[in-house]
């Protein structure tokens, strides 16, 4: 594959992937999370983010009342803690009953190999 | 697009984030403060004092976790620092994302509209004033070269205005609406351009031949009779000594005309080569009356000498110049018309 060809490709998954980080974040943080933490965790689910989207799109949330944030001083360093809201709950299972619908009406697609 | 973290760093401390000792970071933390205070010093410079200290804090703590997840991996301060910065990238962006501020200048939303007014501004305004300057170096009788000099600035510094100022105002609207704001006006499709006409109805051929007619009556017309005919004069309008060498030399060009808006018509369509040789005559005529207007041999100086009874030179000479424009001006329009046409009408 040629540096055009994989950028295309990129480019594809990317835009793919794009909304899942949202659900993701969304279902992960039912159990209180903070930035970097997620960002690990996200990862290691298979949900590679980039640090420099992940922080701002925490905020987008956390302004929309899908999210709740609370400071955590427990720890020597002071780590802001994010949680899933009911609101944002609710979006989380319209957002995975889409995503199921998705995946369905592409199974039945025809041209699969 | 920045590449995340590797991966095996990722996965090898996924399980247990939270539960780097806090001992070990304060030593790394100390030496790498430098660069990390900085980039959140310069993150912070756009966001709204407000969200400030919150939004440094926890940035603060992100990369500070970062970096340390990186040295528990091996990694040496200096360049673990290095690198999550480097991650991150340019701190205004990241303060772009944070407060949802567009990283543009004019957005797909406003685009449309900013670039059809300014496309129309430009094709009405830098003209207009451009012709202006033009007639009004010509009538103070300037030399050609300064008329020529002071065209060409001003239509640059018109053009250059309209552009700022527009782009300008669209620039703050695109700050000031809403991020979604419809567009000005919402698209229908009742705003389909007219399926242009392209120069080869029956009225359009009637309508030249007879203008022709009419042009080359005038100045028949003109030369047996006078322009006007009043108890006062009855001298021509053009200068005498124009028949018959010069005025042949307009029939001729009119008769090609004419033979020109035949064939457009019988090929049903303008084409590029019949939209040159359009031009080729318009310059030959735009030529031609140059040519006469420097010479002083376009209006018959006894004609207003006949009306007036003072300034006839002047009047003479600002008629002059106002026919030399219209004529010109026309010349130009028209040639450019035809290559208009022959594009909207495509290929052969």
């Amino acid at each position: 594959m040629d540096v055009t060809e994989r950028e295309t490709l990129d480019g594809h998954l990317q835009e793919l992937r794009r909304g899942t980080v949202v659900l993701a974040c969304l279902r992960l943080l039912e159990r209180p999370g903070y930035g970097y933490g997620l960002l690990e965790e996200l990862a290691a689910r298979g949900f590679e983010t980039d640090a420099n989207t992940l922080y701002p799109l925490l905020r987008r949330l956390e302004k929309q009342g899908q999210l709740t944030s609370e400071w955590n001083t427990d720890e020597a360093r002071p780590r802001k803690f994010y949680r899933t809201s009911p609101q944002g709950r609710q979006l989380a299972t319209v957002l995975t009953d889409e995503l199921r619908a998705i995946a369905a009406a592409v199974d039945a697609l025809p041209g699969k190999e | 697009m920045n590449r995340p973290i590797d991966r095996e760093h990722a996965t090898g401390t996924a399980t247990t984030p939270a539960r780097v000792p806090a001992g070990a970071s304060t030593a790394a933390a100390t030496r790498a403060a430098d660069l990390t205070a900085r980039y959140v010093d310069a993150a912070m410079r756009t966001v709204p004092e407000a969200q400030r200290a919150d939004l440094a804090a926890e940035l603060r703590a992100s990369i500070d976790d970062q970096v340390e997840a990186r040295i528990a991996d091996g990694e040496d301060p200096h360049s673990a620092e290095r690198a999550v910065l480097t991650g991150l990238g340019d701190p205004d962006r990241l303060a772009a994302g944070y407060t949802d501020r567009p990283l543009y200048l004019i957005g797909p939303r406003l685009f449309l509209d900013w670039w059809r007014l300014l496309k129309l501004l430009l094709a009405i305004v830098v003209p207009a004033v451009m012709g202006a300057v033009a007639l009004g170096g010509a009538l103070d009788e300037d030399p050609f070269g300064a008329i020529i000099g002071s065209v060409v600035v001003t239509g640059l510094g018109v053009a250059v205005h309209l552009a700022f100022w527009t782009t300008l105002v669209f620039a703050i609207v695109e700050r000031s609406a809403g991020k979604d704001a419809a567009p000005f006006a919402p698209w229908s499709v009742d705003k389909l351009p007219e399926q242009q006409d392209s120069g080869r109805s029956v009225a359009e051929l009637v309508t030249s031949l007879v203008l022709l007619a009419v042009a080359a009556g005038a100045v028949i017309w003109d030369h047996a009779r006078g322009l006007v005919v009043t108890s006062q004069t009855d001298e021509s309008f053009l200068d005498p000594s124009l028949w018959p060498t010069w005025t042949t030399g307009l029939f001729v060009l009119l008769a090609a005309e004419a033979l020109l808006a035949v064939t457009v018509y019988a090929r049903r369509r303008w084409t590029t080569p019949l939209a040159a040789v359009n031009a080729l005559l318009d310059v030959g005529l735009a030529a031609g009356v140059m040519w006469l207007y420097s010479q002083d041999r376009l209006v018959n100086p006894e004609f207003f000498a006949s009306l007036v009874d003072e300034d006839a030179a002047e009047v003479t000479s600002i008629v002059s110049t106002v026919l030399l424009f219209v004529i010109v001006g026309s010349a130009v329009w028209d040639a450019i018309d035809a290559f208009r046409k022959a594009r909207r009408a495509g290929p052969a």
